[in-house]
């Protein structure tokens, strides 16, 4: 042991540990919170130095309607994906092994499959003569095409479908470690099989659905692909809000608030799962 | 009960018959953009009038789209080395160093993952503006390092902790340098961090449309940036030609990570 400790302290400086991690701070320090800071403070000194894009931003209705649109929109996904999402991790927590790895494989591949991809194809399917409506309408369900593109109802089905293996996968490995053992207690006692699903699994569940809807919320309020192709340009999101502001206007002050106000929202609600379920949720 | 599959009685079926419809819900539009790439039908009408392969003739017959493939495949290998390179050499210093700050580091690490991708696509164009790196091969393999260097750096901090690292103290002890104990020792024994590493970078740097899209000029773009760029003229089927060819590799990918998988646990 002696010899061993005498090798390790042999080897180098102390601080030679923190050089190894020197490239990848030198990379985080001046290609990403560099360049952050300065967009945000652009906020506060462009045009002129003071807070009036801000009070542009939280005070002009046409802003406060896209700030609303991707809350609207963040937390339907969130619902959505989670009533979708709970039955099939609790499935497939106890589905027979070769089913449940078919359907993981199809989770996986959904999840893998290009962004731009899987949003075209639900542009396909949701236009006014696509699959969707065709078949609606020869199922007589509809007469009249619905528009299910280029408004919020497309945004929230194109987001769903990119979002479940979010709340799945992590869910699942929750259920998974409940101990079978207390259901059956619950049985025992008397409890109805909806009883024991609403005062035993979910409750045991709860900060599996909890973490995924909150990371599902987090990524869903910055989210811009698929916004900006499904919901068309009438219905914006706060993603789109910031690249129109700096692409098309040129108006870096709007931007960094903007920018700002995204950024806020998204720590505050990731301190709070941190806070809530610890670094790994 | 509720745990118990087979003594779920007829909520067995319920369930079964939900997994069935989100299992189609997902394989959907996958599928349908497979069927259509040979569809006919210029207007993506399904099921479609006929079978063609004219669009994969378009889409190989337009040298922009094998360009923009060729750029795409030269940043994420790019990417994917250098975030290994430097993931690698940060975890060793995270995971066996015990200078101040070190939670601290980790933490500042993952953020680029947590932050919305557009804030970072939005700061890094402005800044790239004044340092003229927009538009450049260099450009891209930065940006896309900044947000590909997290999840090397999960994978490999996580893969070291679980080496057990008296194994790479018996190879001193027998005589290696340190040096060597950890090429021959250490680095064989997290090679599945090395590998889940090099493949999320890899797929992060290849699908990235975000950061690309503010990035691309016109003379140098990505494949996504090729399609979204595409994709907001019209609904070609050229498009789904592209998509169904990146949904092979995607499976390709996924049958040699199975493979490895597999392969390790022997």
């Amino acid at each position: 042991m002696a010899l061993l400790t005498l090798s390790r302290s042999s080897v180098g400086l102390p601080g030679r540990n923190l050089l190894l991690t020197l490239p990848a701070l030198l990379l985080v320090v001046f290609f990403f919170l560099l360049p952050v800071a300065i967009l945000l403070s652009r906020s506060v000194t462009e045009p002129t130095l003071g807070l009036h894009n801000y009070v542009e931003l939280l005070g002009s209705p046409t802003y406060l309607k896209i700030f609303y649109n991707t809350f609207l929109v963040s937390s339907l996904v969130t619902i959505i994906s989670l009533l979708i999402g709970f039955p099939v991790a609790w499935a497939l927590a106890i589905m027979p092994r070769g089913l449940s790895s078919v359907v993981f494989a199809i989770l996986l591949l959904s999840m893998w499959t290009n962004l731009l991809a899987r949003t075209y194809a639900w542009m396909v399917l949701l236009q006014r003569t696509g699959v969707i409506n065709k078949t609606l309408m020869g199922l007589g369900i509809i007469d009249q095409p619905l528009q299910l593109v280029n408004n919020l109802v497309g945004v929230t089905i194109g987001m769903t479908y990119i979002m479940v293996p979010f709340i799945v996968i992590p869910l699942h490995g929750v259920i998974r470690k409940i101990d079978p053992a207390i259901l059956q207690a619950a049985a025992l006692c008397g409890a109805s099989r909806w009883q024991a699903l609403r005062m035993v699994l979910i409750p045991l569940a709860r900060p599996g659905i909890f973490s995924g809807a909150l990371m599902v919320f987090v990524m869903s309020l910055g989210y811009f692909v698929t916004p900006a192709l499904l919901g068309g340009t009438a219905n914006m999101m706060l993603a789109e809000l910031i690249a129109q502001f700096v692409q098309s206007l040129l108006n870096w002050g709007m931007g960094g608030a903007a920018a700002l106000v995204l950024l806020s929202v998204t720590m505050a609600l990731y301190i709070l799962q941190v806070r809530l379920f610890g670094a790994k949720g | 009960m509720l745990l118990n599959f087979d003594s779920l009685g007829s909520w067995r079926w319920v369930l079964t018959i939900i997994v069935v419809m989100v299992a189609a819900f997902l394989l959907l539009p996958i599928v349908f953009i497979a069927a259509l790439s040979f569809g006919s039908s210029q207007w993506l009408i399904f099921p479609p009038p006929g079978w063609t392969t004219k669009w994969y003739h378009d889409l190989f017959a337009d040298p922009s789209w094998l360009k923009a493939a060729w750029t795409s495949l030269r940043i994420a290998v790019a990417v994917s080395f250098l975030s290994v390179l430097i993931g690698l050499v940060a975890s060793f210093g995270l995971v066996r160093g015990s200078f101040p700050g070190r939670a601290f580091l980790r933490g500042l690490f993952i953020t680029p993952m947590i932050l919305p991708v557009v804030v970072l696509a939005v700061a890094i164009y402005a800044f790239f503006l004044r340092i003229g790196l927009n538009g450049t091969v260099a450009g891209f393999v930065i940006a896309h390092l900044v947000v590909a260097l997290p999840f090397s750096i999960l994978a490999l901090t996580t893969a070291l902790e679980e080496f057990d690292r008296s194994i790479e103290d018996a190879a001193v002890l027998c005589g290696a340098s340190p040096f060597e104990a950890k090429l021959r020792i250490t680095l064989p024994s997290i090679s599945h961090g090395l590998f889940a590493a090099a493949i999320f970078s890899f797929l992060t740097s290849w699908d990235e449309v975000v950061l690309a899209i503010f990035m691309a000029s016109p003379t140098l773009q990505t494949l996504p940036v090729k399609i979204w760029s595409t994709l907001r003229q019209d609904l070609t089927p050229v498009i789904a030609a592209a998509s169904t060819l990146l949904i092979c590799l995607t499976i390709i990918l996924m049958l040699i990570a199975a493979a490895v998988k597999k392969g390790l646990k022997k």
